[in-house]
């Protein structure tokens, strides 16, 4: 029996199982795919914002603020990107400029530091590509972008390398109350825990009610859809590019990332599906009109990818944090839209030092080591470092994607890491082969080939992304 | 460091006809190519059609690219195969070609002029935007093509295709024998894409439908792919409602445009002609960058590999002659500019002082015209004029300027197009 279950491995599930692992406790975290973040962690607008927009009073303005905080930490001890962008909200109308000093004020009283109002001109000094419509700016200087997906790799690394399991590919289809621990059933097993908490995201709803009656919520799938621009425009623009927020949340924003993409979007549209994300015509369009309000002469040839996501919203405007009301060992993390991903290590330790225990006080653990052993990347390294790993393994000497610098020993590295890939686009999100300019063209049969050789597998058993999806069907030259 | 005259960087067929030329007169060359072995793409084509032109008999791409290598014989060629090249810059009159592999690690090498001969890359469905999913099952016709006839594996069963450029086309008669069932092709255009003769071998020869002026308006299925939407589209090429057609399939393979590949290393920027997406060169295949050169796919798309062939022995000779030549000359360029119903037109500019070889240009037109004159002006002043029949944008064009036709030395030329009635 374990101490604590957590339901889904995003960047909530993740976040909580480090915390967790600080703490003389056992834990194991349940997730249904073959990957962890494979969903709103991973199709997101990277953003770790200020804290400017959530209502003042709410969870989402306290997590957010104290969450873009906790980063600092995150990035010493876990060795994740961050882009410190800053943030600008531009104002294109009088009306606009209204807007800009009420949020300006919910800023301020939010506790975001440096938050201030400026004029077309000094707008322009920071940013010279903004429209002609632009007439105000609020500059929030702590607006920074990671990349989300690497954050939940690396707090689920971490917290395994402290003591926590993991289980992929472990869908839970019932949750019991046996005596006194709650029982998790997957296809095959059962697992049991004192304590379940569910970190579901869009399946927040569905796992809650294995267990409630009544689920205090309900989740309202909103589809969010991107453009992204390849890495060489690097430069086009600096800060974090907002528009004033609307009734529909933050809007179409223009994001530099951490590799030296733009990201542009997201669109917002409610739909059914809890964890199908297709883009449209109208959706990819209403992004380029959104954004070329913003800043002009947008490089829209150099898109060299579409993606959506979902986000996991619920039918409230906040989080909804809680012990359950009918199964009090049972606690919700659910609702965890924007800025989740800015607020998800505040949650942890919200979850974990306020609701676990006030009822149930855990002891440190001193064996805790917040540190992550990282593998640096060839194209990351200097001179000196480069020619020591390729004295070490002549891998490093073999590029496998040219686009983006990607070698063969890199990729093996990330293949054979505590959690690591065994699929193209699990080595896509690790090693970011295939997020160039060829999309993979070039490089896609080396990655099928150093998956198959590095995991002793045949080269139709390696997937493309989820289980049971291989990308190539037959071997033609074998007997049939 | 290493000391080259010449580097040439792919060893495809451009790569390869580079190389050849540019080693005459005991000139260095070292020729980089990120394969195990020479030939680039022709590797994976294995079907015929290649080389009528050039070696004036039917080979396959693999066969082509042998005798393409055996060509090289000049003792002063050195070869790196399962090189990538990673950075190319140019200080002074020097350029530093930093390149990596396994037996030597990362390594610059320097040398007095450069080919570049890196070939194409494939639109992607990113590119295009293309709705819906993103399931198992996309991926280009050239990845198809790649883990077929090299690799040895089947991509899928019931196929669609989506643009009917020559791979598409030819993919979809490989994979209708290696036992798929290739449901469709589908063209944005009202006209194909690819050349007649692969339209009548292809398709007509395997009755596979050919969808002109349709195109992908969804994609469905989470993880692996379930069916693809095709739609007509209007003048506007906005889709047509109610022209929905489903499709069933597990596979889509993408053959929507070919871009020259000249941007994946880092360094040198040269100037480029947004109408190719390649450099902007004059008759000897110079870039904007004096002592750079580029040709083949690299620098516009080529639907015959032998005019490939053609080009880059021009830009081997020429990186030869610039690397033997004592001073830099004086060059006075004038411009190149496509006319009316010309599509573009290569090369973009060209030298008046270099008169001793007759100049070939190569163009495609806008439309699809029965019968059209084409006059190559320098202002009113008409300097060649010719009459052609069947031209399509599928097809590239080529006029020659004989040696003997003078130019004048400030006026930019001129090619355009005029549709001739009846």
């Amino acid at each position: 029996m374990y101490d604590f279950i957590i339901i889904g491995a995003g960047i909530t599930g993740t976040m909580i199982a480090r915390e967790l692992s600080r703490y003389k406790t056992s834990v194991l975290v349940l997730e249904k795919e073959n990957d962890v973040g494979n969903h709103a962690t991973l199709a997101n607008s990277a953003i770790l914002h200020s804290g400017h927009d959530p209502k003042h009073g709410t969870m989402k303005a306290r997590f957010c603020v104290e969450g873009n905080r906790l980063y600092d930490d995150l990035e010493a001890e876990l060795g994740i990107p961050i882009l410190k962008t800053g943030g600008l909200v531009l104002a294109k109308s009088e009306e606009e400029t209204r807007i800009l000093k009420k949020l300006k004020k919910n800023a301020e009283a939010n506790k975001v530091p440096g938050v201030c109002l400026l004029g077309r001109e000094s707008l322009l000094e920071k940013e010279r590509r903004i429209s002609d419509a632009v007439v105000m700016g609020l500059e929030v200087p702590t607006t920074s972008v990671t990349y989300p997906w690497e954050v939940a790799l690396r707090a689920m690394e971490n917290a395994i390398d402290n003591g926590v399991e993991f289980e992929k590919n472990e869908t839970v289809r019932a949750i019991e109350r046996t005596g006194d621990s709650l029982s998790v059933k997957t296809r095959n097993h059962t697992y049991k825990a004192k304590t379940v908490i569910n970190a579901a995201g869009a399946f927040a709803g569905e796992i809650a009610a294995m267990i409630e009656d009544r689920v205090p919520y309900t989740v309202t799938p909103r589809r969010g859809e991107y453009l992204v621009l390849d890495r060489r425009v690097k430069g086009f623009i600096s800060h974090t590019l907002y528009p004033v927020p609307g009734r529909k949340g933050k809007g179409t924003l223009l994001v530099p990332q951490v590799h030296g993409n733009i990201l542009i979007g997201p669109t917002s549209v409610f739909q059914d599906a809890l964890d199908e994300a297709p883009t449209t015509a109208d959706g990819l369009a209403e992004i380029r009109r959104k954004a070329n309000k913003l800043v002009s002469d947008i490089p829209f040839d150099k898109v060299i990818r579409t993606f959506a996501g979902i986000r996991a919203s619920i039918d409230k405007k906040d989080f909804h944090i809680a012990r359950s009301k009918e199964e009090t060992d049972f606690i919700h993390v659910a609702g965890i839209d924007s800025p989740g991903l800015t607020a998800a290590p505040a949650i942890a330790k919200y979850v974990v030092e306020t609701i676990i225990m006030k009822k149930t006080p855990l002891e440190k653990d001193p064996g805790f080591n917040p540190k992550i052993k990282t593998v640096t990347m060839y194209h990351d390294m200097d001179a000196a470092a480069r020619n020591a790993a390729f004295q070490s393994d002549d891998r490093y000497g073999r590029v496998v994607c040219k686009c983006e610098m990607v070698t063969e020993a890199d990729l093996i590295n990330h293949i054979r890491r505590p959690l690591g890939a065994d699929s193209v686009k699990a080595l896509k999100k690790r090693a970011r082969i295939g997020s160039g300019l060829c999309q993979g063209g070039f490089c896609e049969h080396e990655a099928v080939r150093i998956l198959a050789e590095t995991l002793g597998k045949k080269m139709t058993g390696i997937d493309y992304y989820a289980k049971d999806t291989p990308v190539l069907l037959k071997d033609t030259k074998a007997p049939s | 460091m290493s000391t080259y005259d010449i580097i040439v960087i792919g060893g495809g067929a451009g790569g390869l006809a580079a190389a050849q030329a540019a080693a005459a007169n005991k000139t260095s060359v070292l020729l980089i190519e990120k394969d195990a072995r020479l030939g680039g793409i022709l590797n994976q084509c294995i079907h015929n059609g290649f080389g009528l032109h050039h070696y004036r008999e039917e080979l396959t791409g693999p066969e082509y690219a042998e005798k393409a290598i055996d060509e090289l014989t000049d003792k002063t060629l050195n070869i790196r195969l399962n090189t990538t090249v990673t950075k190319l810059n140019k200080e002074e009159d020097r350029f530093f070609v930093t390149y990596m592999n396994k037996e030597e690690g990362e390594r610059t090498v320097t040398a007095g002029a450069c080919v570049l001969t890196t070939g194409s890359y494939e639109r992607t469905r990113g590119a295009i935007a293309l709705p819906g999913t993103r399931p198992r099952g996309i991926m280009t016709a050239g990845s198809a093509q790649r883990y077929i006839n090299i690799d040895g594996y089947m991509v899928g069963k019931r196929i669609l295709i989506l643009g009917s450029g020559d791979i598409g086309l030819i993919m979809a008669r490989r994979l209708t024998l290696e036992g798929a069932e290739v449901v469709g092709v589908a063209e944005l255009l009202p006209h194909a894409s690819g050349l007649t003769r692969n339209i009548v071998q292809c398709l007509h020869d395997f009755d596979i439908p050919l969808y002109l002026s349709h195109t992908v308006t969804d994609i469905k299925g989470k993880e692996t792919l379930e069916s693809v939407t095709l739609s007509a589209i209007d003048a506007k090429g906005r889709p047509k409602k109610d022209s929905e057609k489903h499709f069933d399939v597990d596979t889509l393979l993408l053959s929507v445009g070919l871009i020259p590949d000249t941007k994946t290393f880092d360094g040198i920027t040269f100037k480029e002609d947004p109408r190719t997406g390649g450099a902007y060169v004059d008759q000897h295949f110079e870039t904007s960058v004096s002592g750079l050169f580029a040709s083949g796919n690299a620098l516009h798309i080529h639907d015959l590999v032998d005019f490939v062939t053609e080009e880059s022995l021009i830009a081997g000779k020429a990186a030869n002659r610039y690397v033997h030549r004592l001073k830099n000359k004086k060059k006075n360029h004038i411009r190149v500019n496509p006319g009316e119903g010309i599509d573009y037109v290569l090369p973009q500019r060209i030298d008046t002082t270099s008169k001793k070889h007759p100049v070939t240009f190569s163009f495609r037109v806008k439309e699809e015209n029965a019968q059209a004159t084409l006059r190559l002006c320098q202002g009113e002043r008409v300097i060649l004029e010719k009459k052609r029949r069947f031209l399509t944008p599928p097809e590239m064009e080529r006029l020659i300027l004989p040696v003997k036709k003078t130019l004048d030395v400030e006026t930019p030329l001129t090619l355009h197009l005029e549709v001739d009635e009846g």
